[in-house]
């Protein structure tokens, strides 16, 4: 197919795409009705036009090629989700409550009256998901997100709190300095990574419980004065021109709590995608993260990437405390609903570990997260049921992914293992 | 009598069927052998025999019992013992834990290790299988472990003994001495199958033979009866030229590659390459005989930057290269067939087109500045899989769905392509069968002709004496002869492969 | 100030603090030694504190929670083993899935039982109350009060380091499960069953898991709080790593880190240096960090540790 057309079919995808999901993110279900479904429509438009320019180009076979291959990846987590459902419904009744009203109220809730509660929840959930993802393509398990989340958090807090520029200057400059803080606190287990052999689990580990303690030591320094504010601690409020917009300031009827760092979620998102898979450097680290004795011996230095690796999904980690300190609180609260970093590793196991994958489901994690609480307030069932919910997902999901997505891994297996149990080959 | 029948046994994998109506007998006190190239399903068969692998269809019958062995314990109560090509021992533990594992004396719980010493003391006298009971694993060589590994067979008194290409990991002269242990253990009433694909072996120990291939009995014949080609050629169903025709080749007079007084550490510490040096000039091959053990792979490691050397240099062109890092030295137009091709030659999930971009993915073709340029990694890749031909679903098919040949010619596309001035495989036909080690042998003497300078290290003799036009033999890190195809044979090369001093007339 | 009181105290106090990390610890041994990656060892001793202390107070008999702990800390790990062994999960997203659930689950239960989040109601009678001293040993200085006046766990604790010493050593079921942690093929073909030596690994971390957890909950306190654990779990993988998987070295570790623990509330407490307190509270977190980078070098892995274990056994 013709250049030129492609292109312009790309570019009206992306353009009905970009504006579908700044409608549907920015919207609440009651004041702006029409934004969400015009949004979810437009979207709806350009996942057309993809599929058109798609066939377009390669035939009627690959489409359903591709078709048959998505639905195969969606096919595991859907089913997932569905017998975790039933089985936390199965707890519920068993528990005294009533399943159904609770499930009801979970996804009205969820979907439609708190829509952008959902979306609140969700954008620094895809941040320390993309974070875990990321060193999981090298290999390597970030299981102390949560300490960085906290690190750009404060490091966030602080350079809002004194930086008196305009905010389209110091915005950014905030951003990076979260990310920079992000990434310095995984140096030390990146360096005893790569030197001693050190495994990240335990040293990222360690050092989250550490930020998680160094907090309130900071947020005592900037505001939070037992004298004068009451428990749970919190800082001062951060200047205004540093403060995230929001989606009502150019949308009409959005609600004004809404505001943009889901979009930046969501870039980054694609950001991180396309350094992955379409980068040199990306290439590194995956190859690091699939065979290093591999990518040992065509040169491809061990250390350097996982070093990448960790830095960058450092970063990552700490830019959700900067959504959420810039975006949604503008301050620091001592006890900040903390699991971010922990909630992180299930969604990014749900999408196994795909960069894109992890925005649908840190939506559905914030889609959970917000139905609980609008199912706890009106019929009582406690929220907890939600975690437990999302904690089966998570065991099907993983435990499934894990059996198709290693099924070529397994046939080398079956290889290997005949070789080794063979002592031959077969 | 027969005393091992196998009926119509018949294994079918999900994409292979490995064995095809399998009828064969075992008569006692025989020494038989199943003679077939890899990947002709001799392993799985024994696999079956072993208990390991419940057969699709077909009996057992042993002892004029039909019976069905649902693990390697039901096999080895009923008398069976099998030494794996890749030993069955735990490296940390001695060699009386290893013996007894599974089978321990004491009641109760506890183990009872002074009974156990004895009666491996005992055992190895009796049969002659010298061994430290007291010795780890990880200690003894690989000979040693050999007999560990009998003696564990021997200590759940097997009266059927399958050895499963026992001669791969051996000098010539521990061949000799494992046959002799063979031949004593025959005379004391074990009945012993020999799987392995080595013809002189066959000619030298078996009593009869059947020769497997593609899944079937091609043919069984009494060995006196049999000549080495027939077996050959029933082994691989045509007429086999057995090796490749060398051309001589004039190699130009400049060494391309040298190593002086190379010392190199291994992972214990222990000096792995001690003071070698060797010259490689364009246009020759030069063959590194060795059993394994003896610092080849340090070697090469070293060669490549793997691997630090203490001292000594490396030289490519007349520059010197230690101090360059293996991306420099694969910039500088090395390159490296490695030895284990999974682990180390190929990233098995990417695909075959990044499998062979990987090392040259920082330049074009495969990427254009910091983006990758995947249209052009495919063109390239589709070029090599045809010119090497690779039988691959396509560029973009992962490289863990090829064959074991077709993993090897990927690299080997990848490797060749970059027009390299020197050249250091390693074992590059381990584990391949006939066709693809004709094929890789050519390719290798292809690049020879194009005076490429060739380093190959290999276990195998025969490969060694196919291609090489001079011949090192290592032993514990030096090279202690030189000597050409043409003027010396096997037997001798094995001499000095273990050790051997010449003579002072 | 630092008198011999000061530092006696202070010995009794790291073992006491030390003994949840040792307990997880030398399960955690067992467990890697067959082959299984145990980081769910934070969400075991999560919840087996938390039925510790639920049946102790509705009993009314901190033994009964006792028994409790270690049974439901065995019911959890099994989900590990079933998931690490039978579905050939990656060892280390298993245990990082079970961490996550045990949190949820603990807090669902929290509040569907006691009625409340956050810290279960004080059980009445705990474990200890049976502190005990042995007559004779406890008169010895300096090591009397350490070894022999200490609560019930502890005492265990100290048996369990030797009985699990010896299985692994001296045993034939301890041989089998080494093998199958360094080359479980080669123990499969000798007609052990791998799965079985697996499954057994991480069933005795569970259980052990569960008493550390107990001990947490009844024996070093009177209730039970949402997380609090703590990251005790992760530090005696530490200690495992440190000691060489071996119980003896891991026992060593949790001590240094339980030392690290006493000290630093005891600088908190008197003042030493004038430091917030969060300060001093992460210096046992510090502490892991350096020891599993110093230490790690030295001390090898069993080969076949967090490596999958197939059986090509189907009829396919």
């Amino acid at each position: 197919m013709n250049r030129t057309y492609s292109t312009a079919l790309n570019a009206v995808m992306v353009v009905l795409g970009a504006i579908g999901s700044i409608l549907w993110l920015g919207a609440t279900f009651r004041s702006g009705e029409t934004y969400y479904f015009w949004g979810i429509w437009l979207i709806v438009a350009a996942a057309g036009v993809y599929l058109v320019r798609y066939t377009l180009e390669n035939g009627r076979d690959e489409l359903l090629a591709l078709v048959r291959k998505s639905l195969r990846s969606v096919v595991v987590p859907v089913m997932g989700i569905v017998v975790a459902i039933l089985i936390g419904g199965v707890l519920m009744a068993i528990t005294g409550y009533d399943p159904i009203a609770a499930y009801q109220a979970l996804f009205y809730g969820g979907l439609v009256r708190n829509w952008h509660i959902s979306v609140l929840n969700a954008a620094p959930l895809i941040f320390t998901a993309l974070s875990v993802a990321f060193a999981f393509k090298a290999g390597l398990f970030n299981i102390g997100a949560e300490g960085q989340y906290y690190l750009g958090a404060m490091g966030a807090t602080w350079a809002s709190l004194y930086l008196g520029l305009p905010g389209i200057i110091s915005i950014p400059l905030v951003f990076i300095f979260a990310a920079l803080l992000g990434a310095a606190w995984n140096v030390v287990p990146a360096f005893l990574k790569v030197k001693t052999g050190a495994h990240e689990v335990i040293t990222t580990m360690m050092l989250a419980h550490v930020a998680r303690y160094l907090s309130p030591v900071f947020i005592r320094a900037n505001g939070g004065d037992p004298a004068t504010s009451l428990h749970p601690y919190v800082t001062f409020e951060i200047l205004e021109n540093n403060m995230l917009p929001s989606f009502s300031q150019f949308m009409e009827h959005a609600n004004y709590r809404v505001h943009t760092g889901i979009l930046l979620a969501i870039i980054v998102a694609l950001v991180i995608n396309f350094l992955l898979y379409k980068t040199r450097i990306g290439f590194e680290i995956r190859a690091v993260g699939e065979n290093k004795d591999a990518a040992r011996a065509q040169g491809i230095s061990v250390g350097k990437n996982i070093f990448r690796a960790l830095l960058i999904a450092g970063a990552l980690a700490a830019l959700a405390g900067f959504n959420q300190v810039n975006g949604l609180d503008h301050k620091l609260f001592e006890n900040l609903q903390a699991g971010y970093g922990w909630n992180g590793i299930s969604v990014a196991l749900l999408a196994g570990g795909n960069p894109v994958g992890v925005v649908f489901t840190g939506l559905l994690w914030g889609m959970l997260d917000a139905g609980g609480q609008f199912m706890s307030r009106t019929t009582q069932t406690p929220s907890a049921i939600v975690e437990i919910v999302k904690g089966i997902i998570l065991f099907l999901v993983v435990a499934r992914y894990i059996y198709t997505a290693i099924s070529q891994w397994w046939k080398r297996r079956k290889q290997k293992q005949t070789t080794a149990v063979a002592a031959g080959q077969a | 009598m027969a005393i091992l029948e196998t009926r119509h046994i018949v294994k079918q994998f999900p994409k292979v069927l490995a064995n095809d109506d399998i009828n064969l007998t075992l008569q006692e006190g025989e020494i038989l052998c199943l003679l077939g190239e890899n990947g002709a399903g001799k392993s799985t068969l024994m696999n079956v025999l072993y208990g390991l692998y419940k057969p699709t269809s077909g009996t057992i019958v042993l002892d004029g019992e039909e019976v069905e062995f649902s693990s390697p314990r039901d096999a080895i109560d009923r008398g069976l013992g099998m030494v794996h090509q890749h030993f069955m021992l735990v490296d940390t533990l001695t060699v009386t834990e290893n013996i007894i594992l599974g089978s321990e004396p004491g009641s109760g719980p506890v183990i009872d290790y002074k009974t156990a010493r004895q009666q491996v003391k005992e055992l190895s006298e009796r049969y002659g299988l010298q061994v430290d009971p007291d010795a780890r694993i990880m200690n003894l060589s690989v000979g040693l472990q050999q007999r560990v590994e009998i003696l564990k067979a021997l200590y759940r008194k097997a009266k059927i003994l399958i050895l499963d290409e026992p001669t791969a990991v051996l000098t010539p002269q521990e061949v000799e001495e494992l046959f002799a242990v063979i031949r004593t253990l025959r005379d004391s009433g074990v009945s012993i199958i020999i799987i392995t694909h080595k013809l002189e072996e066959v000619k030298a120990i078996a009593n009869r033979v059947y020769i497997l291939r593609r899944g079937r009995i091609e043919g069984e014949r009494e060995i006196a009866d049999v000549t080495k080609e027939e077996l050959a050629n029933l082994m691989v169903g045509r007429s086999v030229v057995l090796t490749v025709h060398r051309e001589p080749h004039e190699a130009k007079p400049e060494p391309v590659f040298t190593v002086e007084n190379l010392r190199v550490l291994d992972d214990r510490e222990v000096e792995a390459v001690d003071d070698l040096s060797l010259t490689v000039k364009p246009g020759e091959v030069v063959g590194i005989a060795g059993v394994d053990g003896n610092g080849q792979s340090e070697l090469a490691e070293a060669i490549m930057g793997l691997r630090p050397a203490t001292s000594g240099r490396i030289l490519l062109r007349g520059n010197d290269i230690e101090h360059l890092t293996t991306r420099e030295r694969i910039n500088q137009r090395i390159s490296h067939v490695p030895a284990d091709r999974q682990r180390f030659g190929l990233v098995l999930p990417f695909t075959v087109a990044e499998n062979i971009a990987i090392g040259y993915h920082d330049r074009a073709p495969n990427s254009r500045g910091l983006v990758l340029d995947y249209a052009g990694m495919e063109k390239q890749a589709e070029e090599l899989i045809s010119s090497y031909d690779i039988r691959t679903p396509g560029p973009l098919a992962p490289a863990a769905h090829l064959s074991g040949g077709n993993q090897q010619k990927v690299i080997l596309a990848r490797e060749f392509s970059r027009n390299p001035d020197f050249l250091l495989v390693n074992q590059p036909t381990r584990g391949l069968d006939v066709g693809a080690i004709e094929y890789i042998h050519s390719q290798i003497l292809r690049m020879r002709g194009q005076d490429v300078g060739v380093m190959l290290i290999s276990l195998e003799l025969e490969e060694i004496f196919a291609l090489s036009d001079r011949i090192l033999v290592m032993y514990e890190g030096q090279i202690v002869k030189e000597l050409t195809p043409a003027e010396t044979d096997e037997r001798e090369v094995g001499f000095y492969m273990t050790g051997g001093k010449e003579r002072s007339a | 100030m630092i008198t011999f009181d000061f530092i006696v105290n202070l010995l009794v106090a790291t073992i006491r603090l030390s003994t949840p990390i040792t307990l997880a610890a030398i399960g955690a041994v067992i467990c890697e030694r067959s082959g299984i990656v145990n980081i769910a060892m934070e969400g075991i001793m999560l919840i087996g504190a938390f039925f510790a202390a639920i049946v102790a107070f509705y009993s009314g008999n901190p033994w009964l929670g006792l028994l409790a702990g270690i049974f439901f800390g065995a019911i959890f790990s099994l989900l590990h083993a079933f998931a690490t062994v039978s579905l050939h999960l990656d060892h280390v997203v298993s245990g990082a899935v079970l961490n996550i659930l045990a949190l949820g689950l603990t807090r669902y239960l929290m509040v569907l039982i006691v009625g409340h989040p956050g810290t279960s109601d004080p059980i009445p009678v705990g474990l200890s109350d049976y502190q005990f001293a042995i007559p004779v040993l406890s008169r010895i200085p300096v090591i009397g009060p350490m070894f022999f006046n200490q609560t019930p766990i502890v005492y265990m604790s100290f048996v369990l380091i030797i009985l699990f010493t010896w299985f692994l050593f001296k045993t034939k079921t301890g041989l089998h499960i080494r093998s199958a942690g360094e080359h479980p093929l080669a123990l499969e073909t000798i007609g052990v069953s791998v799965y079985k030596m697996r499954y057994l690994g991480v069933l005795v971390s569970g259980m052990v898991g569960g008493l550390a957890g107990a001990y947490l909950s009844i024996e070093n306190n009177v209730s039970f709080t949402e997380g609090m654990t703590n990251g005790r779990g992760f530090i005696a993988m530490a200690a495992m790593i440190s000691g060489g998987w071996h119980p003896v070295g891991a026992f060593l570790a949790a001590l240094f880190f339980g030392f690290a623990d006493a000290l630093q509330v005891r600088f908190q407490v008197f003042k030493i240096v004038d430091l917030p307190e969060e300060v001093f509270i992460i210096f046992p977190y510090v502490l892991t960090v350096i020891a599993v980078a110093g230490l790690v070098r030295k001390s090898r892995p069993p080969k076949a540790v967090g490596t999958d274990f197939m059986i090509e056994r189907s009829e396919d």
